[in-house]
């Protein structure tokens, strides 16, 4: 398989409209990279730029540590699999997966083994004969992924894979990339605005913002120490709650509320004793406790757990607040409720960074 | 051809269509079409006006119906559609006594001249187009016959090794 380095990757398009600023990456073989982001932020214009579909403005582009910035896409090397799937309907399966090596006029023999081979790790074989309009969504991005397979491509790139699939079928494809990863060793770019599908996929992660790389690390780096508020509030379902907050002597002192400190974050926020800053916390880490109170708007039973949105403060905008609470609650708009803060993020107000990757 | 190739091109006739049989079927329904525009040449008079042009214009569109379908047949390894285009590519052959050969002996007054209904030149043009138009759908009727066969054959190696 690939090594793939992004040095210094802009994309400005004619009209002067930045959409990447300053990419840089570098993708070990056989490593499963998935950019994420909202709509807009440039991950699918990176895509597309390593896939050689959109020019790359300013930057390097190394595949093997051999220059492919200005290679055309046919001469990349690399397979793209589409939202869309892009499967040609008047085509069997069979015919689908073999076309691209029908075109660089591969001995038909060897199609066949490499049809089959693929067919059989995704499971296709007894679909080979069917058109794309017979196959289930999860099947035809199969058949899409089955394409790229033949190829036996250096890179895999992958654009939105999922977005067309409903929920269910989402999560047993999810698990399907997964193992063709695990089974393949493929190196992979993977673009997704799933947070779900970036955390169980990724051997690492490309947080991007407006065109900004935000945060790369593994899931777990990204969940646990997010590097700026918007990493904290992308990643993780629901939200991050976040809260207004003073510094003060052994405390945080917000509206209408204070949570004391330990002293482990006391020496943390050090800088910043009777500084503003920002309190993030995590609803699935606010248990029933004595720190806070709030007032209960809306109770929403997930069965192992439950979700209690409310409020706390006394100023005439009180904070948001979401609570993932252990068990069944039978909470009703009005209750007053308190919980307790188990693990702190502290970000700061101004440049919206972690300090000191919270803790 | 090593028997391993052999054994992978049989295989491949599960997912690949017999488009060399249904090429050739296209390939007889056009040599067939271009003996009918031959045929009927202008200045002969009222000689085709008969009722054997008649039947001529009714089968041609018959054999291109079914030439057509029985194409599509064999490109799906249906054997019976083989036997359809050997009854054609037949008659093809038998259609030479007919048109062609009544005319190139008849003669008509032309500008009261006797002349010749089909000459020399037209005669040996409209003979290859169905001598061609029938080889190729004989042809493409053995092929399918003996891709049958053999995908039969796989098939029931497949079944066996399967069961």
């Amino acid at each position: 398989m690939a090594t793939l380095n992004l040095q210094h990757i802009d994309k400005i398009y004619d009209n002067n409209v930045q959409a990447v600023y300053d990419f840089n990456l570098d993708v070990k073989d056989g490593e499963l990279i998935v950019l994420v982001g909202p709509s807009g932020c440039g991950k699918s214009t990176t895509l597309r730029m390593v896939a050689g579909l959109e020019d790359i403005s300013n930057g390097k582009l190394l595949l093997d540590g051999k220059d492919i910035t200005n290679t055309p896409a046919k001469d990349r090397d690399m397979a793209m699999v589409f939202q869309s799937y892009a499967l040609y309907g008047h085509m069997t399966i069979y015919e689908n997966m073999a076309f691209s090596l029908t075109l660089r006029k591969e001995n038909p023999n060897v199609i066949h083994k490499k049809v089959l081979a693929a067919a059989e790790i995704l499971g296709l074989t007894s679909q080979l004969n069917k058109k794309p309009a017979q196959l289930s969504g999860g099947q035809r991005q199969r058949v899409a992924m089955g394409r790229s397979i033949v190829r036996n491509p250096k890179v895999f790139l992958f654009d939105e894979p999922l977005s067309n699939l409903d929920a269910k079928l989402r999560g047993a494809t999810r698990r399907e990339i997964l193992l063709l990863h695990k089974r393949l060793a493929a190196t992979m770019l993977y673009v997704t605005h799933d947070q779900t599908e970036a955390l169980t996929l990724a051997d690492r992660i490309v947080c991007m913002s407006m065109g900004h790389v935000q945060q790369v690390g593994t899931p777990l780096e990204l969940y646990d120490s997010p590097a700026n508020i918007f990493v904290a509030s992308f990643i993780g379902l629901p939200p991050m709650n976040f809260f207004d907050v003073t510094v003060q002597e052994g405390k945080l002192a917000g509206d209408g509320f204070s949570v004391g400190l330990t002293p482990e974050e006391q020496h943390i926020l050090g800088a910043y004793q009777g500084k503003e800053i920002v309190l993030g916390v995590r609803p699935e880490d606010i248990s029933l406790g004595n720190d806070v109170s709030g007032t209960v708007s809306l109770n929403e039973n997930l069965g192992m757990n439950t979700l209690v949105h409310g409020h706390i403060g006394v100023s005439d905008k009180p904070a948001k607040i979401t609570a993932k609470l252990k068990g069944w609650s039978n909470y009703k708009p009005g209750d007053t409720v308190s919980f307790k803060f188990d693990r702190k993020h502290f970000f700061d107000k101004t440049t919206t960074n972690a300090i000191r990757g919270g803790k | 051809m090593s028997q391993d190739e052999r054994t992978i091109q049989r295989d491949r006739m599960r997912f690949i269509k017999n488009t060399q049989s249904s090429g050739l079927c296209y390939l007889g329904i056009l040599f067939d079409v271009f003996y009918f525009v031959s045929i009927c040449k202008s200045d002969v008079g009222t000689y085709y006006y008969t009722y054997m042009i008649g039947i001529s214009i009714v089968y041609n569109l018959i054999f291109m119906l079914a030439a057509f379908l029985a194409s599509e047949g064999v490109k799906n390894y249906k054997k019976e559609y083989s036997y359809v285009l050997l009854v054609l590519g037949i008659i093809q052959f038998i259609r030479i006594m007919i048109i062609p050969m009544q005319a190139h002996s008849a003669v008509t007054l032309v500008n009261n001249v006797e002349t010749q209904v089909m000459q020399n030149g037209q005669f040996i043009r409209v003979i290859i187009y169905l001598v061609l138009s029938g080889a190729a759908l004989i042809t493409s009727a053995l092929i399918n016959l003996n891709k049958c066969r053999e995908l039969n054959e796989h098939l029931k190696t497949l079944n066996e090794q399967g069961a």
